[in-house]
């Protein structure tokens, strides 16, 4: 969580570079020109973004609100080369409406919220830094995934619980093996005379949480296959509502460890970022001041993303049963490994390219603290929130997807126990990722479990 | 890799100590009377070994060269080791198969007979690593270091015994990992029993982190095929092995790849290391100083070794995989268990001995490279490469174990791979791997394979 933190202030800092073009900022001027974003500065300058503003400083009050606006809308829409995604949102909406092409629908949703889950992490980063490092450290705790929340909550609510649980785990997979493989060999490549390193203590808790949400996850499991629940059907339901209890208060003990531990190492944070060449006297002097945009903005806009995104989550939730029938590649597969590789676009990238300045901590933090989050806040919370709507949604995953997850979650953890990395143990996470991708693709769900989807909701 | 290497020397100057009574090379008068191989001078004077050319006579008109050279070559290879006393088995197994039906007894002779060919083949190829620099002869110890335990399964793949192979293979990943690992242990614990032996810790873990890989390919065919959750029945499991094991073998190539490059400048150092180490005896100049004057015999004739080694134990595997049945039958016991713990221990005799020889000398890592290296060759190279030849052949080969075999596996590497992780060892770390395997062993005495009743050996 610190890691988000870390992750929200260098991407921040990152951001900063294209609005070059449109320089709103004066005083962010010495941040402006590390190396590594004056690619990205000749990158953004797209023809079809509009700079009407460039130049002008407002400083009359009635003309404030209308400028401030637009800076927002710069900020927070064209900062990002992503956001180019952003037009596939409301196309595909256009398309459901004209055609009845669900694996196209199905498509465009997808690729339109990947820059939506971006900006909505974007967006509770900036809240992050005027609510304080022990709100900010629980907003970045709880929002860091939600986009896969709400794709989850409305699948719950039309009844297709598999689906929740095949999405859900495959972000914990693809987060484990794909992102974390791709930053250790794209780091390794780079930095290939040594091995880097990274906090030990820190990949080790997060392992012994993700054993513990394997564990939490194998008991309903093996209860139900081995038939020998006591009230077939409900015992499972009941142990797997108390055990999601269970980890949702791991999950709370964990962070209240994380924050206690460090809150005396926030402050210095900040120094830390100077010390690597960015000035950020924003952030220590004046909190009002938003790193780029205001507290009231951020919550605004962070309002917005999660509306849009609920918006195409419905499209996308709607049509996957659509898309599979038309390509011809079953549910689990599209739930497992398609979505949760294109929605995780944004963190996949960020991971990599942190680890190729061999900031390993921050790639960690990303790709593990994610699937920790998801293991042990994410599913438990889709359980309780099954429970209150009254769906069936419960820890069983069945028996192939939890020996998948059990045989993952011992293989990361039992390369991270080192606290090393190279090219090679990267190299074999993404070969790992193939084996996984290709066994569920040729794996069918059993439809005993199946809900179709429930109209009216 | 470099394990096998370092094997490869030592074994080689270990080798040489026994060549004292036939003493043909004077340049290694030094290192013939350490300590350790006076005991196996006194041993290696049989008399049942023909000896007609002794000591002394060192031949050096040129008619004579050829004839004497074949003959000098013939003692170093075949003579030279206690272990070729097994030899004869292999013809006698075959005098067997033709006189008598009696399939038990071919079994256990073809058997004992390949057990010192096996040996002699991993050292021609140790012979021949030396000529080829540390690149070739690194890939050829990883790629032929099993070559035993391949040239079985090709054969036992041929007959269309697709299930022999999984439980051979198996095997013998088990008894490296368990017993041969255990016994290293234990005896180099009880040596050395005041002190802990360490070893690598961060290729024990690379190691490691291969077999897990290695568990996992294995895994999802079994758990794709047990919970009937295949999209076409049958079909998507073979091509879910044949594309795993693809994925496999790219990871067993970027692991040779990694180990040469990391450990090109480390290479050299190998042979002072062992200068510093065997202090009393061994002179090695031959080895630095000219590539083309072999430790013990020269590059033609390693590789001809290595081509009549394999040409015999390609015959005597064919005998084995034919009276296999028939022995399991004769004896009353599973094929599962002749696959899985008595092929394995009689054929692995040699890297067994060797393992605990060295770690009675304080060379864990070189009884680590033996044992563990092993297992993650056989698991990540030989065992996708049998499902690749049967792929080519037509033979149905899959990385679906069975549900029992590849929670043995699991567990297995599992407790392995823990045991491993601290990098000090003990004789009590050993007693116990020992002891597991014993419960392994145990398992499957009682496990009666459900395949293998359906599989007869097609002509």
């Amino acid at each position: 969580m610190d890691y988000k933190v870390q992750v929200g202030v260098q991407s921040h800092l990152e951001q900063m570079g294209p609005l070059d073009d449109r320089t709103m900022e004066d005083l962010d001027d010495e941040c402006l020109f590390p190396s590594e974003m004056d690619a990205q500065k000749t990158q953004s300058v797209d023809p079809n973004q509009h700079i009407s503003v460039s130049g002008s400083l407002p400083f009359n009050g009635n003309k404030m609100t209308r400028n401030g606006v637009y800076k927002s809308i710069k900020t927070v829409v064209f900062s990002n080369k992503l956001n180019l995604l952003m037009p596939f949102g409301p196309l595909a909406i256009l398309v459901h409406k004209m055609t009845d092409s669900n694996g196209w629908v199905f498509f465009l949703s997808l690729l339109g919220i990947t820059p939506l889950a971006e900006r909505l992490g974007y967006a509770t980063e900036q809240l992050a830094f005027f609510t304080g490092p022990t709100v900010g450290g629980l907003l970045n705790a709880t929002f860091g995934n939600a986009t896969e929340l709400i794709i989850s909550i409305y699948a719950l609510k039309s009844g297709m619980k598999r689906v929740v649980q095949l999405s859900l785990l495959g972000s914990i997979l693809s987060n484990m093996l794909l992102v974390l493989g791709c930053a250790f060999f794209c780091g390794g490549l780079v930095y290939h005379g040594k091995e880097q390193v990274f906090s030990k203590a820190t990949a080790v808790v997060n392992s012994g949480l993700l054993l513990m949400a394997v564990m939490g996850l194998l008991f309903p499991a093996v209860l139900h296959y081995t038939h020998t629940e006591r009230h077939v059907g409900k015992s499972e339901l009941a142990l797997s509502r108390f055990s999601s209890c269970v980890m949702l208060l791991a999950y709370a003990a964990y962070l209240v460890f994380q924050l206690k531990s460090q809150t005396d190492l926030y402050v210095p944070l900040g120094e830390e970022v100077n010390q690597n060449g960015e000035n950020l006297d924003n952030n220590d002097d004046d909190e009002d001041e938003a790193p780029e945009i205001s507290k009231w903005e951020s919550i605004i806009w962070l309002l917005i993303m999660t509306v849009w995104i609920s918006i195409l989550s419905d499209y996308l939730v709607d049509t996957i049963e659509g898309a599979s029938d038309a390509w011809d590649v079953p549910i689990a597969f599209i739930s497992v490994i398609l979505l949760p590789i294109i929605g995780n676009a944004a963190e996949h990238a960020s991971a990599i390219m942190f680890a190729m300045k061999d900031k390993l901590d921050i790639s960690l933090g990303v790709a593990i603290g994610s699937s920790t989050q998801i293991s042990m806040f994410g599913i438990p919370f889709c359980v309780v929130i099954g429970w209150m709507m009254g769906q069936e949604m419960d820890l069983n995953f069945q028996l192939f997807e939890t020996a998948t997850l059990f045989i993952t979650v011992i293989v990361v953890a039992f390369f991270l126990q080192e606290g090393t990395s190279n090219y090679f143990k990267g190299l074999m996470l993404i070969l790992c990722y193939l084996i996984v991708a290709a066994s569920f693709f040729v794996h069918e769900d059993p439809p005993t479990d199946d809900q179709s989807k429930q109209p009216g909701t």
